[in-house]
C-alpha cells in the first residue's frame, strides 16, 4: 500500500534528473556565452585603452614630427603578442607603424582597415589630440583568440557540466534501483506478514485441535470406565428384578434403571465428542431426516419461537449416522431456544456446496458437501465464549440446565463424519452454526422394518471374556439365566489357552479392550482361525471403531439384556448352533 | 669650432634630402624647424597662473640676441595658439630685460640674460648652435641631421614651470627635478 503510494514520486526521479541535467547544460551554455561576451568586451576595452595610451604618448612625437619617437612608441607594442599591427597617422598619413610577418600591411587611411579579417582581428583606432585639436590617429590591430583556444578555455566548464550530468544520471539510476529494491522488499515484507499470519492461524488451529484431542482422550477414558460401571449396574438391576419377582420393588428398580439410562446417554454424548462413539454411517437423505424430525423440533422449542425449514430441493445424500445427525440438530435447536429467552426465529437451512476447497486447519478434504445451517436471532455470544463452545462441559447455562455436551456432540459428530462445524455469532445479533457434511456417492436405503427380538430359552456353551469382574459376574448370571452354559475368562490369553485346551464352544462373547497384549478383536480373529465358523460377539464401551470392519457382531456398551439377546441371536443366526 | 660645425650642418641639412622618406616632405631647414618647435612647446608647458595678465592674454615668445629665424617664427606663431591664447613674438633689444616673456630664445650673444630670468616662470631655450655652453630649460641640438632638444626639468621646477612628460619623452636627455 505504502509502496504503491510512494512509487509515482519515485518514478519521477529519472525525469527530474533529465530536467536537472538539461538545466545544468543550459546554465553551462549561458555562462559560457556570457563569459564569451564579457571576454570580448573586455578585449575590446583593453585594445581601446592600449590605443588611447599610444595616442596620448605619440602626441608630442606628432606635434614635433618626431618620426623616430613615434616609431619607438609604436614599436613598444611589439612586446604584446596580441598586437598584430599598429600605426600612427599624422595629418599627412602614416607616420610610423608595423605589421607582423604574414599580416596584411597597414591601410593608408586610419578610418577603415580593409586588410584585416574581422573574425581573426580586432581593429580599434583612437584620435591623437592636442587640446581640442585632432592632430592624428592611431590604429591597432589585435589578435582575436582562435576558436580552438576559446574552446579550450570553455573546456573546463564543459567538463564540469558533463560531470554534473553524469553524477545526476548515476544518482537517478541509483535512486531507481533503490526504489525497485524497496518495492521488492515491501512485497517480500507483505508476503512474510501474510505467512506469519497464516502460520499463527494454523498454530492456533493446531493448538485448538490438540486441546480438543486431549480433552477427547480424557473424556473417552472416563466415559469408558463409567460405561462399565453403568453396565454392571444395569445388569444388577435386571437380575434383581428377575430374581426378586417382587412387584413392590418395581418402582425402585424403574428409578434405578432410568438413572442408568440417563448416565448411559451422558456417556454416549461424551463418546460422541471423543469421536469414539459407535457411528453407523449410512447414506442419509438430510431432507427426509429433518422433515421427519420437525415435529420433534417443534416440541423441543417454545411456542414463541418460529421454526422455519429452508431445504433446497435435490439435496445430496450424506454419509452420516442418522441418529447422531438428528441428535446434533436437536442439540443445536435446544441451544438456540435457550439463546432466545424472549422468543425469536429458528431457521434450519440446507443447501449443496459443490467443490469446496480443502482446509487442512479444519481437517476438511476438498470436494462436495451438504451445508446445514441452524440460525437463530438470539442473544449471540462474545468471542471469548465462542472460542470455547465446543469444549465438553463448557456451558453458559444455569447450573442443572445444560450438560455442556450439546455442541461437543455436534463437533464430534461432524468431525467423525468427515465434515466440520463452523460457528458464527455476534452479541445481540444471533448465532449461526454451519455443519458441512460430505456428499455420499450412494443413495439412501429405504427404511427397514425394525427387527423383532426373539424371546425364549437359549442353549449352548458360551465363552465369556471380560476383564471387569463386576460386569463379568453380572453378565454370566444373566447368560446362565438365559440357558447358556457359561465358561469365563478374564483376558484374551486365558481364553486362547482354553481354546487350545480343546474346550467345547458354541459361542464367544468378548470385551474388546482388555489387559494383555491381545484385544478382543485379536482374540476373535485368532479364535475363528482356530475354529472356523465360531460365532463371536464383541462388546465395546470404548471404541466400536476398533471392531468395525471385522465380520463379528458388535454390541455397544451399555446395553440392555434384550440387546444382548438380539446380538447373540444375530451371531447365532448366521451360524446356527449345531444340535 | 662649434660655430663652423653648426654652419656646415645647416648647410648640409639644406642641401640633402631628409632621412625619413616616409614623410615624403622636403627636409625643413634647421631654423624654420626650431621656430616651429618654439611655437609648439607651449601646449606641453604649464605656466603659473600669475604669469598671464588675463585669460586671453598673449603668450609671448621672446627672441634675445641675434635672431636666426627671420619671418619663419612670426609665420608659425600666427598658425599656433596655446589653450586659446594667441602667440606673440617679441624681439628683445640688447640689454633689455625679459619682462613679460613666457618663452625666451637666447640667440647668439644673449646668454647673459639666462642669469637674470633664473627662478622666474620663463621657459628659457638655448641653442647649441648659438652658445653651446649656455643651458636653458630647453637646449636645442642637431643630432643625426635632426633638430632635438635636452630638457632640464630641475631648472623648470625652480622656475615654477611644469613640463609635460610627453615632451620629456622626446628629449635627448632630461635633468630630472630634484
Amino acid at each position: 500500500m505504502e509502496t504503491r503510494a510512494l512509487s509515482p514520486r519515485w518514478r519521477l526521479i529519472p525525469i527530474v534528473a533529465a530536467l536537472g541535467a538539461l538545466a545544468v547544460l543550459l546554465t553551462g551554455g549561458t555562462v559560457a556565452f556570457l563569459n564569451e561576451r564579457l571576454y570580448e568586451r573586455q578585449k575590446l576595452r583593453e585594445a581601446q585603452v592600449q590605443a588611447q595610451i599610444l595616442a596620448a604618448s605619440v602626441t608630442a612625437a606628432l606635434v614635433f614630427e618626431d618620426q623616430a619617437a613615434a616609431h619607438e612608441y609604436v614599436g613598444a607594442l611589439r612586446v604584446n603578442p596580441e598586437v598584430m599591427a599598429a600605426g600612427v597617422y599624422g595629418r599627412r598619413g602614416l607616420v610610423a607603424g608595423f605589421a607582423r610577418p604574414g599580416e596584411p600591411a597597414l591601410p593608408p587611411d586610419p578610418d577603415s582597415d580593409p586588410g584585416a579579417d574581422p573574425a581573426r582581428r580586432l581593429t580599434v583606432s583612437a584620435t591623437v589630440a592636442q587640446g581640442e585639436m585632432v592632430i592624428g590617429n592611431v590604429l591597432l590591430r589585435m589578435e582575436r583568440e582562435p576558436a580552438q583556444r576559446r574552446l579550450a578555455r570553455y573546456g573546463g566548464i564543459g567538463l564540469l557540466v558533463v560531470m554534473a550530468c553524469l553524477v545526476l544520471g548515476v544518482l537517478a539510476a541509483a535512486q531507481a534501483a533503490l526504489a525497485k529494491a524497496n518495492r521488492a522488499l515491501a512485497v517480500a515484507n507483505r508476503d512474510l506478514r501474510q505467512q506469519i499470519q497464516e502460520r499463527e492461524k494454523a498454530e492456533a488451529a493446531l493448538r485448538q485441535t490438540q486441546k480438543m484431542e486431549a480433552i477427547g482422550q480424557l473424556t473417552g477414558g472416563v466415559a469408558h470406565d463409567f460405561n462399565n460401571l453403568l453396565q454392571a449396574l444395569a445388569g444388577c438391576l435386571s437380575l434383581v428384578r428377575k430374581r426378586a419377582r417382587n412387584p413392590a420393588l418395581d418402582p425402585l428398580l424403574d428409578a434405578g434403571q432410568q438413572a442408568v439410562d440417563r448416565g448411559a446417554k451422558l456417556t454416549q454424548q461424551l463418546l460422541a465428542f471423543a469421536r469414539r462413539q459407535a457411528l453407523r454411517p449410512e447414506p442419509t437423505d438430510v431432507r427426509d431426516r429433518l422433515l421427519g424430525m420437525s415435529e420433534l423440533l417443534a416440541r423441543a422449542l417454545r411456542a414463541d419461537i418460529a421454526l422455519e425449514l429452508d431445504l433446497a430441493a435435490g439435496l445430496w445424500p450424506v454419509e452420516v449416522d442418522p441418529t447422531q445427525l438428528e441428535l446434533a440438530i436437536l442439540n443445536l435447536a435446544v441451544n438456540a431456544r435457550d439463546a432466545m429467552p424472549n422468543g425469536g426465529q429458528l431457521r434450519v437451512e440446507g443447501a449443496n456446496c459443490a467443490g469446496l476447497p480443502a482446509d487442512p486447519g479444519e481437517g476438511l478434504a476438498g470436494g462436495d458437501y451438504v451445508r446445514l445451517v441452524v440460525r437463530d436471532n438470539g442473544t449471540g455470544m462474545e468471542p471469548a465464549v465462542l472460542a470455547r463452545v465446543f469444549e465438553p462441559f463448557f456451558t453458559t447455562k444455569a447450573m442443572g440446565k445444560g450438560s455442556g455436551l450439546g455442541l461437543s456432540q455436534v463437533y464430534g459428530f461432524a468431525r467423525q463424519s468427515g465434515g466440520t462445524v463452523r460457528i458464527d455469532s455476534a452479541p445481540g445479533v444471533g448465532t449461526a452454526v454451519t455443519l458441512l457434511l460430505p456428499r455420499s456417492s450412494s443413495q439412501p436405503a429405504q427404511a427397514q422394518a425394525a427387527a423383532t427380538v426373539q424371546d425364549g430359552t437359549r442353549a449352548g456353551r458360551l465363552l465369556l471374556v471380560e476383564d471387569d469382574p463386576v460386569v463379568g459376574a453380572v453378565l454370566a448370571d444373566a447368560l446362565l439365566d438365559m440357558g447358556f452354559a457359561v465358561q469365563r475368562a478374564t483376558t484374551a490369553d486365558e481364553a486362547l489357552s482354553l481354546l487350545a485346551g480343546g474346550a467345547a464352544l458354541d459361542l464367544m462373547l468378548t470385551d474388546v479392550v482388555m489387559p494383555g497384549k491381545l484385544t478382543g478383536v485379536d482374540l476373535a480373529l485368532e479364535a475363528t482361525r482356530q475354529r472356523p465358523g465360531l460365532p463371536v460377539v464383541l462388546m465395546t464401551g470404548y471404541s466400536e471403531q476398533v471392531a468395525a470392519g471385522t465380520p463379528f457382531t458388535v454390541l455397544p456398551k451399555p446395553f440392555q439384556m434384550d440387546d444382548l439377546v438380539a446380538a447373540l441371536d444375530r451371531a447365532l443366526g448366521r451360524n446356527p448352533i449345531r444340535p | 669650432m662649434a660655430l663652423g660645425r653648426t654652419w656646415l650642418l645647416g648647410l648640409w641639412l639644406a642641401t640633402l634630402p631628409g632621412p625619413e622618406p616616409a614623410t615624403a616632405q622636403p627636409v625643413p631647414l634647421e631654423y624654420p624647424v626650431k621656430a616651429a618647435f618654439l611655437a609648439k612647446f607651449g601646449p606641453f608647458v604649464d605656466w603659473p597662473a600669475g604669469s598671464f595678465t588675463g585669460p586671453e592674454s598673449h603668450l609671448a615668445i621672446c627672441v634675445a640676441g641675434e635672431d636666426p629665424f627671420g619671418d619663419a617664427l612670426d609665420e608659425v606663431a600666427r598658425e599656433h595658439s596655446v589653450a586659446g591664447r594667441p602667440l606673440a613674438v617679441r624681439r628683445l633689444p640688447p640689454r633689455d630685460g625679459a619682462e613679460g616673456c613666457h618663452i625666451l630664445y637666447l640667440g647668439e650673444g644673449a646668454d647673459g640674460l639666462l642669469g637674470s630670468v633664473a627662478g622666474r616662470p620663463v621657459l628659457t631655450v638655448t641653442d647649441a648652435a648659438m652658445a653651446p655652453a649656455a643651458r636653458g630649460i630647453l637646449h636645442f641640438e642637431v643630432r643625426e641631421d635632426r633638430v632635438r632638444f635636452h630638457v632640464d626639468d630641475a631648472a623648470a621646477a625652480r622656475a615654477g614651470l611644469g613640463i609635460s612628460s610627453k615632451l620629456l619623452g622626446l628629449a635627448l636627455s632630461v635633468v630630472p627635478r630634484g
